[in-house]
C-alpha cells in the first residue's frame, strides 16, 4: 500500500520545509521599523539639538554641553525646581490619600462598589488635560460656582497657585494610586491578619509590623509613578494657569513656540532631555520596586 | 471594631465622592446657571452648532480610528509571533513599548517639531518635502497618527500581553493548522476571537488617549477636539465647560461599556 | 501545491501600499507661480505699481480667492467688521486661524509652515515682534499706496512692516465685582484687589502683555531703557496676592475670572460695549502714572501662499474705509493725523476714544530688544513668587 512519492508530495514536503524556515520574528519587523522612524528619529533630533550650539554671529553650529548647563540656570532652574516640588508633593499626597481609599474599596463587601470604583479610577487616571482644568476653573476659579457661593475669595483662596494645581492634579493621581495599589492590597492574605490577631496584635500593630512593610515596595512604586505622571503633565497646567507658574513642561512649550530670544529652541531640547532623564530615573526606580512587590504577593 | 470600621469606611468614601463628584456637579451648574439670565440650557443646545465642534470632533475620531488600526496592525502580529516562536525578542519588544513612557509627550513633541523643521530648512529641494507637507495636512494630519501610535504602544502592549497570557496561542494555532488552515486563517479565526476582550480594551484605551490628547496637537498647530475646547474657552466659557463635561461623560460611558464587555468576555471564556 | 508563505505576501503587500502612499506624497517644494499682469511675480511685488495698478491687483487677488490671517479675534479693535468688509468688497474668503494666539504664535506659524499652503499670509504683530520677524528675514517688503502718509518712525524704511493702529495701556475693571475701580498702577497694589489683577497674556509671547509690563515700568520710575521696575512691580503684585495668572480673554472678562484687566484701551472699551447687554459694567481708564502707547504692525509673509490677496488686504486696511473701521473699534489708526487734515476721518468715532493727555513717545528698536531680553530672562522668576 505504499504509494510512490509523487512530484506533488515532494513539492508539498519541500514547501512545508520552506514554510517552517520563515522565521516568526519577521512579524515583529514592521513594529520595529515603525518605532525606529516615528520615535527614533524625533529622539535622535532631540539629542542632536540638545547638544548643538549655534553661534549667533557666525551661524556656525558646534556640539557642546552649553545648552544643558543653560537649562539648569535662571528661569529654567526655577521651572525645574517648581516641577519637582509640585510632583513630589502631589505624588506624596496622592499616595497618602489613595491608600485608604483603595483599602476601603478592596475590603468592602459589595463587589459592585469595587468594580465601580476600579472602573472609575481607570477612567479618571487618564482624565487630565483641558476638560479637567476647565471643570476646576468652573468650580473653584475666580468666578467659580463654589468660589462665589461659599465666598472663598474673601478667605484668600486662589486656584491659580501651587496648592491649587496640587488639588487639580490629585484628581487623576489618586485614581492612579488606587489602580496601582489594589493588586497589592488584594495580595494581603487574611491569614496574616488572623495570625497577627492570634498573637495579640491590635489593628494598628498589624498595619505597622505586617501590612505596611509588605506594601512598602508597592507604595513606593506607586509614589514614583505618581511623581512621573505629575512631572510630565502639561495640558492641565497650560489650560489653567497659562505659563505663569514655573513648570518645566510649560517652559519647554514656550521655548518650542520660539521664545523671545532666537535660538532658545535648542535649550528647549536640552530641557526635554532633562525631563527624559528624570522620567528614566523614575522608571529605573519603579520597575524593580514593582517586581519586588510582585514577588511578595505571588509567594 | 466593626462599628469604628464602618464609620471610617463611610468617611473615606464620603470624602472621595465629594472630591470627585463636586467639580463635575459644579461644572454643570456653571454651564446652566448664567448670571443675568437664570437657568438656561443654551450652552448644551449650542454645542452642535458651535463653530468647529463637528469638524474637530470628526477629526479626532478619524485620528483615533487610524491610530487604532495602525497600532493593532503593528502589534497583534508582533505579539502573536513573540508567543509562537521568538521568545528572545520579548525583552526587546517590552523595552520598546515602555520607551514612550520615559519620554513625556512634551519632550516627544519637541523632537517632532525639530524634525518637521528639517522639511522647509533642508529638504525643500528633495522629494521628501512633499511627504513632510502631506503628513501635516490640516484636514488629516498623519503626523499625529504617527505620534499617537507611539504614545499608545505601552497601553496596547499591556492589554495584548495580558490577553495573550490567558489563552494558549501555540495550541490553538497548531490545532488550526492541523485542520488545514493556513496562517492568516489560523490567526483570524482562532486567535483573534479569543483576544476580543484584549483587542477591545486596547482599542478603547487608544480612543480615550486620542480624544483627550492636547499637548502634541496644540504644539504642532492642529485643532482636534481637545485643542478646540481650549480655544473656544477663550471666547465662550460656558460652551467650553459644557463640552468638557460631555467629553468626560462620553469617555466614561465608553470605558464602562468596555469594562462590561470585557468582563462578560472573561466569564464566557472561562465557561467555554 | 506550493503556497507562498502568506506572511511574506502580507509583508510584500503592505510594503507596496506604503510605497505607493509615500510616492504619491513625494515631490519638491512648489515654486510660487502667481504672476502679475506684466509677468512679475506677485510674491516680489513691492507696491501697487508693480502690479500695474489697483485693478490688476484686485484681479490677481480674486484669482487666488482666499486669504489666511492668524491670531485676529473678531472683537479686537473691530476686526470683525474689517474682515466682513473686505470679503464683501472683493469676494475673497478669509480664514482666521487661532484667534487667541499671541504675536509669537504668528511668527512660529510662519517659520514652521514655510512652503505649505496653510501658512499665514499676513501678520499683525506687536512692534517688538515685528522687529524680530524682520530681523529673521520672514517679511516681504511692500509699500501700500498711502505709505508716505504713515508717520516717520512708525514704519520700516524698506516696507517690511508698518504700524496700523495703536492704543494706550489701560486698566479695565468690572464695576459690579470691584467696589472701587483702580485708576492708576499705584492703586493696583492695594490689598483690596487680591487675586483680581490680570494681564492679557504672557509678556514673553504677547504684545499686549509686554506693553502692560512696559507701562508698569514707566509708572514705577523706570524708562524705555529700563523695564526692570516693571518686572519688580509685577513681582510685588504677585507677592501681595493681587496678581492672577489667568490670561484675560473676552470669556474671562464676561465671567468675572479677571475682574481687573491690564490691556489695550481699545480692547477694554470694546468689552465695555460688548458686555453691556450681558449686565457687565466694564470701566476703562488710562493710568496717569504709566502712559504707554504702542502700535501694532502689519506685515506680509515672504512665503505667503496667497501673495496678491495679502497685498490687497494691506491696501484695504490702509484705505480710509479700513482705517475708520479701526477707529470705530476705539483704536487710533496710524493714518489718523493725515486723514484728519484730509477730512476723511470719522469724527464721531474719534470723539469716543478714551481720553489721554499729551503725545505718545515710542521706544526705539534697540530699547525694545533690550526690554525683551530682560523680560525673557526675568518674567518667570518674577511671577513665581
Amino acid at each position: 500500500m505504499t504509494a510512490t512519492l509523487t512530484r506533488a508530495d515532494v513539492g508539498a514536503a519541500a514547501s512545508v520545509k520552506r514554510r517552517r524556515r520563515v522565521p516568526s520574528w519577521i512579524a515583529v519587523v514592521p513594529l520595529l521599523a515603525f518605532v525606529a522612524v516615528a520615535f527614533g528619529v524625533p529622539a535622535i533630533a532631540m539629542l542632536n539639538g540638545a547638544f548643538t550650539v549655534k553661534n549667533q554671529t557666525t551661524g556656525a553650529t558646534s556640539y557642546s554641553t552649553a545648552n544643558l548647563t543653560e537649562s539648569l540656570k535662571g528661569a529654567y532652574l526655577t521651572a525645574l525646581i517648581g516641577s519637582v516640588k509640585l510632583s513630589a508633593l502631589a505624588g506624596a499626597l496622592g499616595t497618602l490619600l489613595g491608600l485608604p481609599l483603595a483599602q476601603v474599596v478592596v475590603t468592602s463587601r459589595f463587589r459592585a462598589l469595587r468594580e465601580a470604583v476600579l472602573t472609575a479610577s481607570g477612567v479618571l487616571a487618564n482624565f487630565g488635560g483641558v476638560p479637567l482644568a476647565f471643570a476646576f476653573v468652573a468650580t473653584l476659579g475666580n468666578a467659580g460656582v463654589l468660589t462665589t457661593h461659599l465666598g472663598l475669595k474673601d478667605k484668600g483662596w486662589d486656584l491659580y497657585s501651587f496648592w491649587g494645581l496640587v488639588l487639580v492634579y490629585l484628581y487623576f493621581l489618586i485614581p492612579l494610586m488606587v489602580l496601582t495599589i489594589t493588586p497589592a492590597l488584594e495580595g494581603l492574605r487574611t491569614q496574616w491578619r488572623e495570625a497577627a490577631q492570634n498573637n495579640g496584635a491590635t489593628g494598628v500593630q498589624y498595619w505597622r509590623h505586617v501590612a505596611l512593610p509588605v506594601l512598602l515596595p508597592s507604595l513606593l512604586g506607586g509614589f514614583v509613578l505618581l511623581f512621573g505622571s505629575a512631572f510630565a503633565a502639561y495640558a492641565t497646567a497650560a489650560a489653567m494657569v497659562g505659563s505663569s507658574i514655573p513648570l518645566v513642561t510649560l517652559q519647554i512649550a514656550d521655548a518650542i513656540s520660539g521664545n523671545v530670544l532666537v535660538g532658545q529652541e535648542n535649550v528647549a531640547l536640552a530641557l526635554s532631555l532633562d525631563m527624559v532623564l528624570v522620567a528614566g530615573l523614575v522608571m529605573a526606580v519603579y520597575l524593580p520596586l514593582q517586581r519586588r512587590s510582585a514577588r511578595w504577593l505571588d509567594a | 471594631m466593626a462599628g469604628r470600621l464602618n464609620l471610617w469606611r463611610w468617611v473615606v468614601l464620603g470624602l472621595a465622592a465629594l472630591y470627585f463628584l463636586v467639580p463635575l456637579a459644579a461644572s454643570v451648574i456653571f454651564t446652566v446657571d448664567v448670571p443675568g439670565e437664570g437657568i438656561t440650557f443654551d450652552a448644551y443646545t449650542q454645542i452642535v452648532s458651535a463653530d468647529g465642534f463637528t469638524s474637530s470632533l470628526v477629526l479626532s475620531l478619524e485620528l483615533a480610528a487610524a491610530t487604532i488600526a495602525v497600532v493593532l496592525l503593528l502589534m497583534v502580529p508582533a505579539m502573536v509571533a513573540l508567543r509562537l516562536g521568538a521568545p528572545r525578542l520579548r525583552p526587546v519588544v517590552e523595552v520598546i513599548c515602555s520607551l514612550p513612557l520615559v519620554v513625556p509627550p512634551i519632550a516627544f513633541v519637541a523632537g517632532i517639531a525639530t524634525v518637521l523643521k528639517w522639511g522647509p530648512d533642508y529638504l525643500s529641494r528633495t522629494p521628501l518635502f512633499e511627504t513632510f507637507v502631506a503628513i501635516q495636512n490640516p484636514s488629516f494630519p498623519f503626523i499625529l497618527v504617527l505620534a499617537y501610535v507611539v504614545m499608545a504602544l505601552p497601553f496596547v502592549y499591556r492589554a495584548l500581553d495580558s490577553g495573550l497570557r490567558a489563552i494558549d496561542v501555540k495550541t490553538l494555532v497548531e490545532a488550526a493548522r492541523s485542520c488545514g488552515a493556513n496562517w492568516p486563517q489560523a490567526l483570524v479565526r482562532t486567535v483573534l476571537p479569543n483576544l476580543r476582550g484584549a483587542l477591545l480594551n486596547a482599542s478603547f484605551l487608544t480612543l480615550a488617549l486620542v480624544l483627550g490628547e492636547f499637548t502634541v496637537a496644540q504644539l504642532l498647530g492642529f485643532q482636534p477636539f481637545a485643542v478646540w475646547i481650549y480655544s473656544v474657552g477663550g471666547s465662550n466659557a460656558q460652551l467650553s465647560v459644557a463640552v468638557s463635561v460631555l467629553s468626560l461623560v462620553v469617555t466614561w460611558a465608553l470605558l464602562l461599556t468596555l469594562a462590561g464587555v470585557g468582563g462578560r468576555d472573561k466569564t464566557a471564556s472561562s465557561r467555554g | 501545491m506550493t503556497v507562498s508563505p502568506p506572511r511574506n505576501a502580507v509583508l510584500g503587500g503592505s510594503l507596496a501600499v506604503v510605497a505607493a502612499l509615500a510616492l504619491s506624497a513625494c515631490g519638491a517644494a512648489p515654486t510660487n507661480s502667481s504672476t502679475t499682469a506684466d509677468g512679475k511675480n506677485a510674491a516680489t511685488a513691492t507696491s501697487v505699481a508693480d502690479f500695474g495698478g489697483m485693478a490688476a491687483l484686485v484681479k490677481a487677488a480674486k484669482k487666488e480667492g482666499t486669504l489666511h490671517i492668524i491670531a485676529v479675534p473678531r472683537d479686537w479693535a473691530n476686526y470683525g467688521a474689517i474682515i466682513d468688509g473686505f470679503t464683501k468688497k472683493y469676494g475673497i474668503k478669509i480664514t482666521d486661524e487661532n484667534p487667541d494666539g499671541s504675536s509669537q504664535d504668528e511668527i512660529n506659524a510662519v517659520t514652521s509652515r514655510k512652503g505649505q499652503d496653510r501658512a499665514p499670509d499676513v501678520l499683525d504683530l506687536g512692534s517688538s515682534f515685528a522687529l524680530s520677524a524682520a530681523q529673521q528675514g520672514l517679511l516681504a517688503p511692500y509699500k501700500v499706496a498711502s505709505f508716505d502718509q504713515i508717520p516717520e518712525g512708525q514704519k520700516d524704511p524698506k516696507g517690511q512692516w508698518f504700524n496700523d493702529y495703536g492704543g494706550y495701556i489701560s486698566i479695565g475693571c468690572d464695576a459690579k465685582r470691584v467696589k472701587t475701580c483702580p485708576t492708576t498702577f499705584a492703586d493696583l497694589l492695594k490689598p483690596q484687589y487680591k487675586g483680581q489683577v490680570a494681564l492679557n497674556g504672557n509678556p514673553t509671547k504677547s504684545g499686549s502683555a509686554f506693553g502692560g509690563v512696559y507701562a508698569a515700568a514707566l509708572a514705577s520710575k523706570g524708562s524705555f531703557d529700563d523695564i526692570q521696575p516693571g518686572l519688580d512691580f509685577f513681582a510685588k503684585l504677585k507677592k501681595n496676592g493681587n496678581y492672577t495668572p489667568v490670561e484675560s480673554t473676552p470669556a474671562t472678562v464676561e465671567k468675572g475670572e479677571t475682574p481687573i484687566s491690564i490691556d489695550w484701551d481699545y480692547l477694554n472699551a470694546g468689552y465695555a460695549d460688548e458686555f453691556k447687554s450681558k449686565g457687565v459694567d466694564w470701566k476703562v481708564s488710562i493710568p496717569s502714572d504709566g502712559q504707554y502707547a504702542q502700535y501694532y504692525s502689519q506685515a506680509i509673509n515672504k512665503d505667503a501662499p496667497h501673495p496678491a490677496a495679502a497685498r490687497l488686504w494691506q491696501e484695504y486696511l490702509y484705505s480710509a474705509e479700513g482705517q475708520n473701521l479701526w477707529l470705530k473699534g476705539y483704536a487710533r489708526p496710524a493714518l489718523m493725523t493725515s486723514m484728519e487734515s484730509a477730512g476723511t476721518l470719522d469724527k464721531t468715532a474719534a470723539a469716543k476714544l478714551p481720553k489721554v493727555s499729551g503725545t505718545p513717545a515710542f521706544p526705539t528698536e534697540a530699547q525694545q530688544s533690550k526690554a525683551k531680553t530682560v523680560i525673557a530672562q526675568g518674567w518667570a522668576k518674577a511671577v513665581s513668587g
